[in-house]
């Protein structure tokens, strides 16, 4: 992706969701400070560039783990089962949804329809698509991010 | 002067100025569409589609408080098809609504009762989930109650149209929407003085002012038939 400088000194309310993403990359998430000097650069209320923000499943407003584990929770893989997959995650890495290990290796969301629904139930680490998941699979896959 | 634009409103020809809504011309006609989100002094967005009608050669309901009408539309405003999906709208609505009624402030003045009663919804045909959030008690102008909040949009939309203070926005997605100020506060003197617009314009009790000591709950009492 291209570090456009213009773009990163925008001051235009179109280029919200760039700035929020590229600070997301640059950063790993966006706090309340971040989100506060966006506001006032592009003169827009807290409210209206936070409500953005947490729109969308790919910007967080909390840190993250060094992997980000999203599950797919829109209607294809809620029909093949993503609940016990969910669970399962839960339980081997013995958080909840929506936070992070202690260690910082891992961090579990939800996320909506990633394009993968002829493999339901899906999930994305990091960049990654796993499809067709199994409970029985998750120990394995996970073992490739340390 | 506006050019007059002929339709066919329930079987009758009519006609309206050009750039009215279909909204507008019905009620001009004397024709009764409930809305909820809709409020005439603020833009309209099309938030809560319980003014939904149907339009011939249109493959969905469409909303008629931002619909314009068009030379030669053909428009139902209480088919069977509307009527039921107004209910299920409401319904839908009730699913998640909070059973506090009884001990509501508004419970007498609250449009989405009102709507219910007028559209006879019964007993819930879809199983209810709940989302609950404190009460924000904190400012002394106003409450707010979010989980009864419907999500019109009309506080945020009288926020920055009205009193231009822009304080509230709409934030996360689908069933967690919620009406926040800054990055989900809860509502305090330094954000919002007592301009009460947004409280006057909450057709539900999600928005009140603090309730005196003694004092009477406002409206007459409603009955809900059924
Ligand atoms: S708080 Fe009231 S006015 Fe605001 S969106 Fe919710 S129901 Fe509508
Ligand atoms: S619904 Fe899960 S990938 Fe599309
Ligand atoms: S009144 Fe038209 S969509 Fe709410």
């Amino acid at each position: 992706m291209a570090e456009n400088t213009t773009i990163t000194q925008s001051k235009e309310t179109k280029d919200l969701l760039i700035l929020l993403a590229q600070t997301q990359k640059k950063c790993g998430f966006l706090s309340e400070e971040t989100l506060a000097n966006l506001a006032r650069t592009l003169d827009m209320s807290l409210s209206d560039v936070y409500g953005v923000a947490t729109f969308y499943s790919f910007l967080s407003t909390k840190p993250l783990g060094r992997h980000v584990i999203r599950v797919c929770k829109s209607l294809p893989c809620h029909y093949k089962d993503a609940a016990v997959i969910i669970e399962s995650l839960e339980k081997t890495l013995g958080i909840k949804t929506g936070e992070t290990t202690p260690d910082g290796r891992f961090s579990l969301e939800l996320t909506n329809c990633i394009g993968a629904c002829d493999k339901a139930p899906a999930i994305l680490i990091n960049d990654d698509v796993h499809g067709d998941l199994t409970v029985d699979r998750i120990p394995q896959i996970l073992q490739a991010y340390k | 002067m506006a050019k007059e634009i002929e339709v066919t409103l329930n079987d009758n020809k009519v006609t309206g100025a050009e750039g009215m809504t279909i909204l507008d011309l019905a009620r001009a006609k004397g024709i009764d569409i409930p809305t909820l989100c809709y409020v005439e002094d603020l833009l309209p967005t099309g938030a809560c589609r319980l003014c939904v009608v149907e339009v011939e050669g249109s493959r969905t309901l469409v909303a008629s408080c931002h619909t314009p009408i068009a030379p030669g539309m053909v428009i139902q405003t209480h088919s069977p098809r509307v009527i039921e999906a107004r209910r299920q709208i409401v319904e839908l609505m009730l699913a998640s609504h909070p059973d506090t009624c009884l001990v509501c402030d508004k419970a007498n003045i609250c449009e989405l009762r009102k709507i219910a009663a007028d559209l006879d919804i019964g007993l819930p045909r879809f199983r209810t989930r709940k989302h609950y959030f404190a009460i924000e008690d904190v400012s002394p102008y106003l409450v707010r109650d979010m989980s009864k909040c419907v999500l019109c949009r009309r506080c945020i939309r009288g926020c920055n149209e009205i009193a231009k203070k822009n304080v509230l926005g709409m934030a996360y997605r689908g069933f967690d929407s919620k009406v926040v100020v800054d990055c989900d506060e809860a509502i305090n003197t330094e954000a919002c003085r007592d301009c009460d617009v947004c409280v006057s314009l909450c057709p539900v009790g999600a928005l009140s002012k603090p309730r005196k000591v003694e004092e009477k709950r406002r409206g007459k009492v409603q009955v809900i038939k059924g």
